[in-house]
């Protein structure tokens, strides 16, 4: 029986394998210690020979315990994603989503190709396509409405329809959200125009995706978050980038304009 | 924002209008224990909020549960579009109870 009172975070780890390697690296998390790197390379060969998604179940106890790895193969390279929740589960009587589907929610949107997990590299170059139309910084809940307004008036003068409108709006304060109660309470938007859509920067300098801070209820008011902020916006948006790391959290949310 | 002004009686009304975010928890919740006060059932008129988002909504489901272990139920009223969307969207009725929704 896993000990709930554990303190070691919840997590999803992303591993990225490009065709002809010799390791895995990590892009999300890091890479552990007792990793089985000559299992992962010959899966995500495997994976990227075949073109298939591939997902496995992991309960072994041991050095890596992971409840399920996906590989995910993206033509050259392979996403392998490792999701463990370190016996969280849902509490009796908890109206919030279990932290599994959470987790798998975001395998399954890379699966898809609408999650792009982006390494340092790839964040830089995207974050800079385009012309900025808006920037501001996040500080506090107020802020919330504020930055909705702000985008609103962009989402108008590209002409989406309403419908578009009020789905990326929502999208932009779950976002926010995020960013206020685990993202370590600061950060930036910036709205930026390209050809064919608008992108919305979210970036904060928090301690990184890892879940265990979203188990703890987080406001005066009481537990406000559901768990449905990424399912909200990887429904909703065109398509999103996701970088995390020690540093912080950057979201890329694209919406289609043409 | 969120705006709220009370009908007060045995079951009084709570008229919500403006934005139902992580910012107005402090406001929901100090209106419906006022409202809650010695009241045998406590209504939420949603006819004017025009934006809500899942942290809005967590509140009013944190909000429904704890009233009704009080023996105080919460109802529901006038949802307006931008609420009924986001609550069919995270299966509201399922996680509070059809009560919350009369009619």
């Amino acid at each position: 029986m896993p000990d709930q009172t554990a303190d070691s975070p919840a997590s999803l780890q992303v591993y990225r394998y490009k065709a002809g390697a010799s390791r895995v690296e990590a892009v999300i998390g890091v890479l552990e210690p007792g990793l089985p790197q000559e299992d992962l390379v010959a899966h995500a060969a495997e994976s990227i020979e075949r073109d298939t998604f591939m997902c496995y179940a992991v309960s072994q106890a041991g050095d890596f315990v992971a409840d399920e790895i996906c590989f995910v193969p993206q033509g050259d390279r392979c996403d392998i994603l490792s999701i463990r929740t370190n016996g969280w589960q849902r509490h009796h009587g908890d109206h919030r989503r279990s932290l599994v589907e959470i987790l798998n929610n975001l395998a399954a949107a890379v699966a898809c190709g609408k999650l792009r997990i982006l390494d340092r590299d790839e964040l830089a170059t995207e974050t800079e396509e385009g012309s900025e139309v808006l920037h501001f910084s996040i500080n506090e809940t107020a802020d919330l409405q504020t930055a909705r307004d702000a985008v609103d008036v962009v989402l108008l003068e590209a002409g989406l329809d309403d419908i578009s409108r009020q789905r990326t709006i929502l999208c932009i304060s779950e976002a926010v959200t995020n960013m206020l109660l685990h993202g370590g309470g600061h950060g930036t938007v910036t709205l930026r125009r390209l050809g064919d859509r608008l992108r919305m920067v979210v970036a904060d300098h928090g301690p990184g995706l890892n879940f265990l801070n979203w188990i703890a209820p987080p406001t005066k008011g009481g537990q406000a978050s559901m768990g449905y902020g990424y399912k909200i916006i990887l429904d909703y948006l065109d398509a999103v980038g996701l970088n995390s790391g020690p540093s912080g959290t950057t979201l890329l949310l694209d919406r289609m304009t043409d | 924002m969120l705006r709220t002004s009370i009908d007060q009686g045995p079951a009084p009304t709570i008229y919500l209008a403006g934005e139902m975010d992580l910012d107005c928890a402090e406001t929901l919740r100090e209106a419906v224990t006022e409202a809650a006060r010695g009241a045998q059932m406590v209504s939420l008129d949603f006819a004017k909020v025009e934006f809500i988002d899942s942290s809005g909504t967590g509140i009013f489901v944190r909000l429904c549960l704890d009233l009704k272990s009080q023996g105080t139920p919460l109802v529901a009223r006038n949802l307006s579009p931008a609420v009924r969307g986001v609550f069919d969207m995270l299966r509201v009725q399922d996680l509070v109870g059809d009560e919350v929704f009369p009619g």
